[in-house]
Order: structure tokens, then sequence, then C-alpha cells
């Protein structure tokens, strides 16, 4: 059944067209990636009105190809100029660009590419295995549960704002709101359409992500005069030639800082709202605490180029398995996936995989086939980014801004369109110069109708909202919403030694424990035993260290 | 409690904000089937909202160290600055604005080109041979999307009243 699946998937992009798509794609995000100031996000959205007129499994392809670029693009900009192209390649700069400065930029680049290469295979081949089998665990999911996952998914990302948590609140419940502008799904009535026949509609949700990510982020890099007449490098040419053979033998002889990264990513893919901003920064600190010369990280070793490199392609195969899996989007770039899958008229659900199985896995294996692209793309666009890098950044900004007005308007050939872009720009514009984090709002945005058709599935099975506290599954993601909008208070606290931090870990498990439990089964119940048995032992580990965290 | 800062004027608008849409939730129709109302979920969002927005508002009365501040720029101080400050910005959102107006009269293509013509010549100056580049640029970045989307993907872009029966 899955050979037969991943046949199809093959058959349906093993054809000239398709890979020349995913070619220019991957191009197209290696390019985006290595620009500081464009983001991923920005790259991928702005790709969605060329799909349109593609076939679902194509589009999608591009777009993953653009994704899968643009993770590997930023180390280009890291390494040579020691400007991230993208905040998922913070960390490669601290050892990329004092390694390229040594002499070396051609290793330095080959180790980059080398290890998101192996980060994006570990990731696509866990987004392989792990999706479908995690879908099964989300067909459990009922109408309550659904719904505090998404109310889960909101919190963690608005906790992730760390000091600005509330402020990450109020912008998930912003995108909640606006979304709910227009007619109501579930009963066709009009809501704040304050007279208006286009709000009525509501706001299509590609050009509001268009003008809250890419509008108001070319806005922000122009926003300093002098900073908008500059390229990043005046340089006509940069004599480079990335060193494949010893940069494979370099990251072979690191083979345990590739799993580990690799690993590291996909689960902060995973949980909603992280990205490979924050990957990439674990990954970093994870192996240089773990190394035997720590002291050594910052000068330009290797193994500072493997860990962020390799962790930052394998966050969008985690961010993908969520979304594959549950239907939930685990960043901005899943949920403008999320937008694309809409746009054809596919809901994702835990049931999307065994429903669409080709279309799924026609994801997979374009995810597979844009990682290698990938590897044979990257010298060549070496070539066409020292070129674009020349061109200052108001240049760039308004061509952008120009796509971005063609492109909005062909996305369903409605001039109301083209407003939201423009109101949405200056909001999220607005929005990001006051320390709104705008992640919270899109996820908002783009889960605000699934969290209230499941709320109306759930009151239309019973108007009782007891099932909220009793089934096993939303019980789960209440307790874990309510402790990990408590984590950024924990962190504080636990600073400054307050006594109820002593307890927070051990009541979390304690509380775990006990959905885990009412789920039945066999699996689940000896895990929550074990979650008793842990916050039990964090429990006298702290009453023999005179209830402290440390004796 | 200090004086309003920056942060406690936004709260106190995204105050009024909850109290518009939720006096605009009167004006959701009930019908006579189904449990959840069309007006209860969004009443809830705003309920949650003003809550939060109250908690911001009191924070940053108190000058909570845990609420990041709200970005503080370098800029001169008075209603010149601010302007000079937010020049560039300003000028996007104004010329797309005029772009947005004048799309039905000119039409994309042509709009397009003089908004990416005049947007680079606010932003990057106009000295030199920079009109001239600015106008290659402009005239072959935007053709050439707009003959992608026009010719290759099909899309009917607006023609506006001078390119009407092209």
């Amino acid at each position: 059944m899955v050979i037969d699946n991943i046949l199809a998937a093959i058959d349906v992009l093993a054809n000239g067209h398709a890979l020349l798509l995913m070619a220019v794609g991957v191009a197209g995000g290696l390019i985006a990636g290595a620009i500081p100031g464009f983001t991923i996000a920005m790259a991928v959205v702005l790709t969605l009105p060329f799909t349109f007129g593609m076939s679902a499994h194509l589009g999608l392809a591009t777009m993953v190809s653009v994704l899968v670029g643009g993770l590997s693009g930023g180390l280009m900009a890291g390494i040579l100029t020691g400007i991230p192209g993208t905040p998922s390649s913070v960390a490669t700069t601290f050892d990329g660009f004092p390694m390229a400065r040594n002499g070396e930029p051609g290793l330095a680049l080959g180790i980059g590419v080398w290890s998101s290469f192996c980060g994006g295979i570990i990731s696509a081949v866990l987004l392989m295995t792990l999706a479908p089998q995690l879908a099964k665990i989300g067909l459990e999911f009922n109408p309550w549960g659904y719904f505090m996952l998404v109310m889960f998914a909101l919190t963690i990302t608005a906790s992730l704002a760390g000091k600005n948590m509330i402020k990450g609140l109020i912008a998930g419940a912003l995108g909640l709101l606006l979304r709910t502008v227009g007619e109501d799904e579930a009963a066709g009535m009009a809501r704040f359409d304050f007279g208006s026949d286009a709000l009525l509609g509501g706001f299509d949700f590609i050009a509001v992500l268009i003008g809250l990510f890419a509008f108001s982020q070319l806005l922000n890099d122009v926003r300093d005069r002098e900073t908008a007449k500059k390229s990043l490098t005046q340089r006509s040419t940069i004599q480079v030639k990335i060193e494949h053979r010893r940069a494979i033998a370099e990251i072979l002889k690191r083979w345990t800082i590739v799993v580990r990264s690799s690993l590291i990513g996909v689960f902060t893919g995973i949980l909603p709202g992280a990205g490979g901003s924050i990957a990439n920064i674990l990954a970093y600190d994870q192996t240089k605490k773990a190394s035997k010369y720590p002291e050594k990280f910052g000068t330009g070793i290797a193994d500072g180029i493997i860990a962020p490199e390799s962790s930052n392609n394998a966050v969008e195969g985690g961010a993908l398995i969520i979304l594959m899996a549950l239907g939930i989007p685990g960043d901005v770039t899943a949920a403008i996936m999320l937008g694309a899958l809409l746009m054809n008229d596919v809901v994702p659900s835990p049931s999307f995989i065994t429903d669409e199985p080709v279309l799924a896995y026609s994801i997979f294996i374009s995810f597979f086939i844009a990682t290698f692209m990938m590897l044979g793309l990257q010298s060549v666009m070496l070539r066409v980014f020292v070129r674009v890098t020349r061109i200052p950044m108001y240049v760039l900004a308004s061509i952008i801004l120009g796509f971005c007005g063609i492109g909005v308007f062909a996305l369903q050939n409605v001039s109301f369109d083209l407003w939201t872009l423009l109101w949405f720009g200056i909001l999220g514009f607005t929005m990001r110069h006051f320390g709104f984090p705008l992640v919270p709002m899109i996820l908002g945005v783009v889960l605000g109708n699934i969290a209230e058709l499941n709320l109306a599935r759930a009151l239309a099975i019973t108007p009782d909202l007891t099932p909220f506290f009793t089934r096993p599954w939303s019980l789960f993601f209440m307790i874990i919403t309510i402790f990990s909008a408590l984590f950024p208070m924990f962190q504080g606290h636990r600073i400054k030694e307050k006594a109820w931090t002593l307890f927070y870990l051990p009541t979390a498990c304690f509380a775990i424990s006990l959905p885990l439990f009412m789920m039945g089964g066999l699996t689940r119940p000896v895990l929550a035993a074990f979650l008793l048995c842990f916050g039990t032992y964090l429990l006298w580990q702290r009453k023999q260290n005179g209830w402290r965290f440390k004796a | 409690m200090k004086r309003l800062n920056r942060d406690s004027i936004i709260a106190i608008a995204l105050l009024l904000f909850c109290g518009v849409f939720f006096w605009a939730s009167f004006d959701i129709r009930t019908p006579n089937y189904g449990v959840l109302k069309p007006s209860t979920w969004p009443r809830v969002i705003i309920g949650i909202m003003s809550f939060l927005s109250l908690i911001y508002l009191i924070q940053s009365l108190k000058g909570n160290p845990n609420i990041a501040t709200a970005g503080k720029s370098d800029r001169e101080p008075g209603f010149r600055g601010w302007v000079d400050y937010w020049r560039n910005p300003l000028w996007c959102f104004a010329l797309f604005f005029v772009y947005l107006a004048l799309l039905p009269i000119l039409g994309m293509l042509i709009d397009g080109i003089l908004f990416v013509y005049v947007l680079m010549g606010v932003l990057g100056g106009w000295d030199g041979k920079k009109p001239l580049t600015h106008a290659y640029i402009a005239v072959l970045t935007i053709g050439f999307m707009w003959s992608l989307f026009t010719f290759g993907l099909g899309v009917m872009l607006p023609s506006g009243i001078f390119m009407d029966p092209i």
C-alpha cells in the first residue's frame, strides 16, 4: 500500500515539467534564503500565486522546493558575508564566517551544504515514517480533542514569544477574531461585515499572509533610508569553489552531531510556533555543551557549522509531520502550505494521508527530490547569489512589492484582495514595530475556522461542556496548554528560586499521566506510569536537596 | 503608577477595538438551527482578547519588566522627526494606495510599471542615471510578470481603460 502510494507519487513527479518546476523552486529558494531581510516564509508565500494554475501535486512540490532551497540558502550569505540570510542560519555565521575568513570558504560552504543535505534527508525519512503513524493517532481525536489541540498550538506559539507572551496571546486572539469576519461556515450568517459586500466574503487568507509577512517585512527592510540604498556586498565576484570531498570527510567524522542536530530540528519543527530560528541556536548550543573542546567554538570549526545547518533543514520535516498528520501547521511556512492545500479544496486533517495518499506522498517525495536538487544547485546559485547581493535593497523591495500586487490579484481576480494586502501590510508593520509577534496571529488566522468548526461539532453532539475535561485527548491538550502557558513564568521564577517552581515539573508529570491512563491500551498507561515515577523521583530529589533544585 | 506610556496607549486602543467588535457582534443574526450561535465564538474571542488587553494595560501602567517595551527608536522628537523617520514606509503605503486607486483606470501593466518606477525613485533617489535604470528595471520586471500571468497562466489581469481592447 505504502509502496503503491510512493510509486504513484513518483509517477506524478518524475517528468520533465515537474522536475523543471522543482529545480526553479529550489533555485529561487536558495536565492531568497540567501538575501538577508527576505525570509523563507516570504519566498514560499510569494510562490503561491504562481502555483494556482497547477495541479495540487505540482503546486505543492514547487512550494516544497522553494522551502528546501530557502532553508539552505541562508548559509551562503552567513558564511561569505557574516550576515545570516535567514534567522534560521544565525548560528551558522558563528563558525562559518570565521572559517571563511581563515581562508577556507570552500570548505565552510561544503560543510554547510552537506550538513543541510543530511539534515534534510533525515527529516524526510522521519516525515515519511512518522507522519502516517501520527495520523493514525490523530484519527482518535474527537471534536473536543481537536479544538483543544488548536488552543494548544496557539498558546505554545505565544509562549515562545518569551517576554512578549501577553502580546503573543493578544496577536493569536486577534488572528482568530479577524478570521471570523465574513460569513460563518457553520450557519452561513454574516459577521462583522459592517454593511460591506466585500467584507461579507471575509479576508482572503493568502492575501492576509502575504500582507502580514511579505509586505510588512519589505517595509521593514527599507525603513532605514541609507541601508535601503546599500547592497549586501560591493564585490563583483567571490571566487569560491565548494570543497565537497573534504566536507563529506569532515561530516562523516562528526556523524553524531548530524544525527543529534537533525533530531533537535525535527522535534523543534513538530512544536507549533518554534522553527528554524530556534532550532539552529539550540543545536549549536547543545553541540557546544557536548563538545570536548567548547572553547574552540566561534573560531571557525566544522562542528559549529554542522549543528545549525543540519538542524535548520530538519525543522521543516517536523513541521510537515504535524501538518500532514494532524492538519495543524507547525510554523508559518507550514501554514502557507495549508493555504495551498485549501486553495486546491483539500482540507488537511488526520485523515488527509488516508484520503489523499498520492498527494501526501508526492509531498514526501518532493521533499526528498528537492533536497538532492539543492545539493546540485548550490554551486550554480552561488554565482547568482553574488550578482543578486549587488542589487540595492530598495530595488529588490520595489520589484517584490510590484510582484505582490500582481500575485495577490491573480489568486481570485478580486481587487478587494489587494486592499486586504495593503491593510494587513500596514497592520503587520505596526505590530512588528510595537513588538507583537506575527506568528501567533498567522496561526490564529489559519486555525480560526478549524477551532470554530470543531467547537460547533462538539456542541452539536452535546451542549454539555464536561467532555472537554473528561475526554482523554481533550484533557491531555488542555493540561499541556496550561503548562506551556506557565512555562515562561516558570523559567523567569526558577532563576529567582521561587518555591512553586520546584513543583512545576513533577506536577506536569502527574497531570499528564492522568489522560494517558484514561486512553487505555498498553503503551499509554505504561508511559503514564513512567511519568508518575519520574514526577515522584523529581519530588524526592528536591526534598533530598532541602527543597532546592541543586544541593 | 506611571503616566500613560506607549504600551498603555496600545492596550487602550485594543480595548476600544474589542468594544467595537463586541458592539458589532449584536448585529449578527441568530438562525433557528445549530447549537453554536454565529455570535458565540467571536464573543468568546473578544472576551479573551479584552481580558488579555486589560492585563497588558495593567502591566504597562505598572512598568512591568516582563513585557518588552514597544519599539524604542532613535528618531528626532516631534511630528517632523516622526515623518522623517518613517519616510520610506509612509511612501510605500501612500504609493501602494495610489496604485490600487488607479488600477481600474491604468490597468495592472501600466499601473504596476509606474508604481515600481516611482517607488524606486522615491526610495533610491533620482540622481544621475538612476531614472533611466529604474525605468528599464520597472518595465522589464513588471512586463515579465504581467506576461507570465497573462499568457503563461491565463490570468485576466485588470486591463484599464487604455488597454481595454487588448
